[in-house]
């Protein structure tokens, strides 16, 4: 007996000074913010700076708070696969391949699939002899004409895989260029990626523009003002819908409307111009969506598009509206060509915009752009948005050109940001966005502080009433057993928030429940009869296997938590890992040292109550 | 304190008002979820849901809606939270454009008394689906660990059957309560991803109490081998009473307390742990239990 209390009691000593030594970098992290705050402004900084090297070190190994505690922006974005399978394919696609895209990206919407996986078979069951290379083999160098088909499936999977790193650096970019304190940018499963924001939460309508911005920036050229007109008066008398009203009184005739679903809502310029129409911003989404019919794209020629312009214009009568214009369907130039960009100021308006200078060969093309065009617009195009279409006064041989129309100089710092950190490969869609604020977050810590410690007491409180001694010496291995968690939170890394906190208060309740195991057992071997010695010895003996059972089928339900939750739930179920761990080393090793040291030579009066 | 020294209660031989309350109180579940549906939250339905705070007083949940309704273009769904306002809107927008709404809208109605967004989930469908597919793959699979491992430990079918039916019986009543109770209360009851973290924790208590009264029931039917398995469950149920009762009390003084100090972002997982500890701690004697004894009876009859 004696020689198994010594190998506990090692054992013992050694989970502390570990915890110890895990939890020394919080607590110093702790002092030192304390010291700094007591600081002024001034000295605070070169504080921070002197002694930067020690505060990170503190800091990376202290305890960190989740963003529900510490407040801050949550994003999970999405790659838009079908999008990244298009371009892959590039001038090869045809209509064949548009439908397969199309009915694999509505499938992997409304069911469980993965698109890639979907396309492919989708395309094996419309057309089981074609082979998938024929779209792919020309931008691709592991590729030829006769690859498989899953060959070009494993293709396009990388290509993914590829598409979300290099998203994942850019928005890393970004994000470093914003400025954000500890900022986190992981990968997750095939096509996500996890963003953490520490302190954003006043930012969110700039951070999402950040985050989702693929910047295609596109320089096109525009028809002439007649053509746009014919096409705009070709689609209105397509459009135009004859009804007949019954006269009101039977001699009446009856009377003939015609009605125009088109010109309803976008606004007639009335005579040739490079816009198409007006439309005030909550009609813009209906005539979208009237543009976009069948019939109406036939009547647009080919090689035109309508674009909305990115801010309203004054149309008399003290309204304002968008223009949408028309441009060539041909890019002339892409912001691939951009070497550097930085927000500016209109000499002439004194309005912020972003002005751009291009590498030799977008010098090159901008030039020939520029002497073809004089006196004529061109279209600066950014995500689909004509941005400014200035009218070009000479030829532009330098490489430089300039983006207007923006809304602010925030907007201009945003898109030079977006614009340096190079093009996103496909689109990034925000699927789950969560922000907590920092006052919430504050509360969020005190509260739950709170309801520890009251759990704490009130707990102890119970034990020591119910069990005496036993409670008493439980209620140690209570404390250190909370101490132990957090031991374990920190030597793992683990982020502590506010279900996890939640996990703690829980464990407080339910952590006793091998010492109650126990010391049950101990008053019934006494019941039978038993010496104290020889009661505790089998009390302990004995509850051991309802204890192993008990913790381990709630450890394995935490486990399955952990690997479902997402996020701030994941953080309960570390700390109810955590904590049966502990619960279960305090428990049986500490309390049975402490039992046994106070009963052995008889000590102590040792009562279970 | 001894609150059960030796206790001689008839639970086993009572079982059958057991499983007629249990019974009523499943089907009372069952019902209003089919009449009324789940509730789910916004993780899994998707959305946007915005806490708004005020400086002063928040307004009436009622002026809030009828103020915002016109500009979202649709009713939102308000409630409190705490002192602060909870606002979740469908409306036909972008994120950012709703936010702007509801703070330019809450400015000019309330100049007085400046408010400001403190938490904003945005979720979307096809997201909202992925958490919910994996919510319930969490659940079962819980279900169908436990039911192995009780298998191994106790080499008895008819033990991971009563415990298996005791989780089901604590999770199917809990879902069953938050949506009855779900009108009536003053927090939310919504089911979101921190309740899936309750229902499994809860199964994890719920299975906590019952592996210790198998326990138990394995070693006294080596001990008392002539003893009618009735009794002989009978007499493990009441040997553990008094743990059980211990155990019951100090995991209901913490998750009371996190229910009425912990915040209100943590109401409702709280208040699904009250549930569950209570049902878990029955379920553990008059399901799990009573179900071993029915069980083996039918055996031994066969």
């Amino acid at each position: 007996m004696q020689k198994t209390s010594s190998t506990k009691i090692f054992f013992i000593i050694g989970f502390l000074l570990l915890t110890g030594y895990y939890l020394q970098f919080s607590v110093r992290h702790w002092l030192e913010e304390r010291h700094i705050e007591t600081l002024s402004d001034q000295e605070r900084i070169e504080y921070r700076v002197q002694n930067e090297e020690r505060l990170t070190h503190l800091r990376t190994n202290s305890l960190s708070f989740g963003l529900d505690l510490q407040g801050g922006m949550y994003v999970t974005l999405e790659l838009a696969t079908h999008q990244l399978i298009s371009e892959l394919a590039r001038d090869q696609r045809d209509d064949f391949f548009d439908e397969v895209l199309e009915a694999a990206f509505e499938r992997s919407r409304t069911t469980n699939v993965d698109i890639v996986s979907e396309f492919v078979s989708e395309f094996e069951r419309r057309d089981a002899g074609a082979r998938l290379s024929r779209y792919f083999h020309m931008g691709s160098d592991e590729l030829t004409r006769a690859s498989t088909n899953d060959e070009v499936q494993a293709y396009l999977n990388n290509q993914r895989s590829a598409a979300v790193d290099r998203a994942v650096e850019i928005i890393r970019n970004r994000i470093d260029r914003f400025g954000v304190t500890e900022p986190s940018i992981v990968k997750q499963g095939e096509n996500r990626i996890v963003v953490e924001l520490p302190g954003v939460e006043d930012d969110q309508e700039r951070v999402r523009g950040l985050l989702r911005g693929t910047a295609r920036l596109e320089f096109r050229t525009m028809p002439q003002a007649s053509e746009v007109r014919n096409t705009f008066e070709r689609v209105v008398n397509l459009l135009n819908e004859t009804e007949t009203i019954e006269p009101e009184d039977e001699d009446g005739e009856p009377e003939t409307r015609t009605r125009n679903p088109l010109t309803e809502v976008l606004i007639d310029i009335g005579g040739p111009d490079i816009r198409f129409g007006y439309a005030t911003t909550q009609d813009t989404a209906r005539v979208n969506e009237i543009l976009r019919r069948e019939e109406v794209q036939r009547a647009i020629p080919a090689n035109m598009e309508l674009l909305w312009g990115s801010r309203t214009e004054p149309i008399g009568g003290g309204t304002m509206a968008h223009p949408l214009l028309a441009v060539r369907a041909n890019v002339e130039l892409t912001g691939e060509v951009i070497t550097d960009a930085r927000p500016a100021f209109d000499p002439q308006t004194n309005r912020p915009e972003v002005s751009m200078t291009m590498n030799r060969e977008g010098a090159r093309r901008w030039s020939m752009i520029t002497a073809a065009n004089i006196e004529r617009p061109v279209a600066i195009i950014l995500d689909g948005i004509v941005y400014s279409y200035p009218t070009v006064r000479t030829q532009i041989s330098d490489g430089r050109s300039s983006i207007s129309g923006l809304g602010g100089l925030a907007e201009a710092e945003d898109l030079v940001n977006i614009l340096l950190s190079g093009a996103l490969p496909a689109p990034l869609e925000i699927i789950e966005e969560r922000t907590v604020g920092a006052t919430l977050g504050e509360a969020s810590i005190r509260a739950g502080f709170n309801s520890a410690m009251a759990a704490l007491l009130f707990v102890c409180i119970f034990m020591i009433f119910y069990y005496r001694t036993g409670g008493g010496i439980a209620n140690i291995a209570l404390l250190l057993n909370i101490v132990f968690i957090l031991g374990i939170l920190s030597a793992f890394k683990a982020t502590l928030t506010l279900p996890g906190i939640a996990g703690i208060v829980l464990t407080i309740g339910m952590a006793v429940d091998a010492n109650v195991l126990i010391f049950d057992r101990i008053r019934e071997e006494q019941r039978a009869g038993k010496s104290l010695i020889a009661s505790i010895e089998s009390g302990y003996s004995n509850a051991m296997s309802a204890i192993l059972d008990a913790n381990i089928t709630t450890f394995l339900t935490a486990v399955i938590l952990f690997s479902f939750g997402m996020g701030p739930i994941k953080g309960f179920a570390v700390t109810l890992m955590a904590g049966i761990v502990a619960s279960l080393f305090s428990a049986i090793i500490i309390t049975r040292v402490v039992v046994d040291w106070m009963t052995i030579g008889k000590k102590f009066n040792v009562s279970f109550g | 304190m001894r609150l059960f020294e030796d206790p001689k209660f008839e639970f086993i031989h009572n079982r059958k008002i057991g499983y007629m309350i249990s019974g009523a109180l499943i089907i009372l579940s069952i019902g209003a979820i089919l009449v009324k549906g789940l509730q789910f939250g916004i993780d899994f339905r998707g959305g946007v849901e915005i806490v708004v705070a005020f400086e002063g007083t928040s307004p009436t949940v009622e002026s809030v809606r009828s103020d915002l309704s016109e500009p979202l273009g649709s009713i939102p769904e308000v409630k409190t939270f705490g002192a602060d306002v909870i606002i979740r809107s469908d409306a036909d927008m972008e994120t950012d454009e709703i936010q702007r709404t509801i703070l330019a809208t809450m400015a000019q109605v309330h100049p007085e008394n400046p408010a400001s967004i403190i938490k904003a989930d945005i979720v979307g469908p096809r997201f909202a689906e992925d958490l919910r597919n994996a919510a319930l793959q969490a659940v079962l699979f819980a279900l169908g660990i436990i039911f192995v491992y009780i298998l191994i430990r106790f080499k008895k079918w008819y033990y991971s059957a009563g415990a298996v039916a005791a989780l089901a019986h604590d999770v199917i009543i809990t879902l069953g309560l938050f949506t009855l109770l779900y009108d009536i209360v003053p927090f939310s009851l919504d089911i979101d991803q921190a309740i899936i973290a309750a229902f499994l924790t809860i199964v994890g208590y719920s299975l906590n109490d019952t592996v210790v009264v198998y326990d138990r029931i394995r070693e006294n039917s080596l001990i008392f081998k002539t003893e009618a398995y009735d009794n002989m469950v009978n007499r493990s149920v009441n040997n553990t009473l008094s743990r059980t009762f211990v155990t019951s009390v100090t995991t209901l003084i913490a998750v009371g307390i996190l229910f009425f100090f912990g915040g209100e972002v943590l109401k409702g997982l709280s208040f699904a742990l009250i549930l569950g500890v209570i049902l878990g701690t029955y379920s553990s004697i008059f399901v799990a239990s009573s179900l071993v004894v029915d069980l083996q009876l039918k055996k031994a009859n066969n």
